[in-house]
């Protein structure tokens, strides 16, 4: 489900099959480092549309958190810890975090969520029939992580 | 002359009922266009899909058959790709079932479900159907697949928009 009115009323109706958050980690910078972040935050953006379609009925996929790269560290991880401890009380029993940015892992111990990291491809380049083969690909290792991790928390 | 002098009276009621029928109108012709136009586009709008496979090649398991359409939401055009469970039933004849679970909308797989052979299986919460569509009791489900009609046309499989099974 989406963070839409329309998805919002089954989620409220359906609470109890409900029981996975995902929350997009979306990189902004004006540094030098700007296309990265944008290609972070597109790829992630095009990745969560596609699970959300997949797996609608069990997850609700959040709009991004979206935080700037030259924020300090301890801000970032104390205001994404917010948004965990939030989701924990609300009931959600899998919590997810989709990244491309690889500054997270090194903080995969203080997250209490199921980071997922996965290499952002160059996709600008690529043409169409190519990059949807592609995010195909990736769509579908994605989903696979997923029915895993609901398999063995049940 | 004096006899084709407009007075002013009639004047300004010439005038005024002109422009207002002018404003009415301008009124009355969005309107109009309004009721009228979702008719005569419905009428224009072809409603079979075209996709890449090639109904000879439909076997008796089902397969995944991708098609794209643009879809219109409020302002924005965009591409969609949709999928559907296509194969050739008994009789040979051919099914197309959509993949969308009628539970909650997860999309359905066949055949991925160790304990349930043959069967479409639903990733989210275990809903089960059997080959033609039929969801198994017991599970979340309360309705089958829907079923997408189709036309063949050049040799290839052509889907219309996908309907609930009517109950036979
Ligand atoms: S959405 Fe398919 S079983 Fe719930």
């Amino acid at each position: 489900m989406k963070w839409i009115s329309q998805d919002i009323d089954m989620f409220l109706k359906e609470k109890q099959y409900v029981d996975t958050a995902v929350l997009p980690l979306l990189p902004v910078s004006f540094g030098d480092d700007i296309k990265q972040s944008v290609a972070m935050t597109e790829f992630i953006s095009l990745l969560s549309v596609q699970l959300e379609r997949q797996f609608r009925g069990r997850l609700i996929m959040l709009p991004g958190f979206a935080y700037l790269k030259s924020a300090s560290e301890d801000s970032l991880i104390g205001g994404l810890g917010q948004w965990e401890s939030e989701l924990k009380v609300q009931g959600f029993k899998h919590i997810f975090l989709l990244t491309s940015d690889s500054m997270w892992k090194a903080f995969e111990g203080q997250l209490e969520g199921g980071l997922i990291w996965l290499p952002s491809l160059p996709l600008e380049h690529m043409d169409e029939n190519y990059r949807n083969s592609i995010l195909d690909d990736q769509v579908k290792q994605l989903l696979n992580l997923f029915v895993q991790k609901w398999q063995n928390g049940e | 002359m004096s006899k084709n002098r407009v007075s002013r009276r009639q004047f300004l009621n010439y005038t005024l009922t002109g422009v207002g029928g002018f404003m009415a109108a301008g009124m009355l012709m969005p309107m109009v266009r309004f009721a009228v136009d979702p008719v005569l586009q419905a009428a224009g709008e072809s409603d079979f899909i075209p996709t890449k496979q090639k109904v000879a090649e439909i076997t008796e398991t089902p397969t995944r058959v991708d098609y794209t359409y643009e879809q219109q939401d409020a302002w924005y055009t965009s591409e969609v790709t949709g999928t559907a469970w296509v194969y050739k039933d008994d009789k040979g004849e051919i099914v197309a079932l959509s993949p969308v679970c009628k539970h909650l909308g997860c999309v359905v797989d066949w055949n991925t479900d160790k304990s349930n052979p043959d069967h479409f299986y639903c990733p989210c919460h275990g809903g089960l159907y059997t080959k033609d569509g039929t969801n198994v009791p017991g599970t979340p489900p309360v309705a089958s697949l829907d079923v997408f009609p189709y036309k063949e046309k050049d040799g290839f499989l052509y889907l219309g928009k996908a309907e609930p099974r009517k109950e036979a």
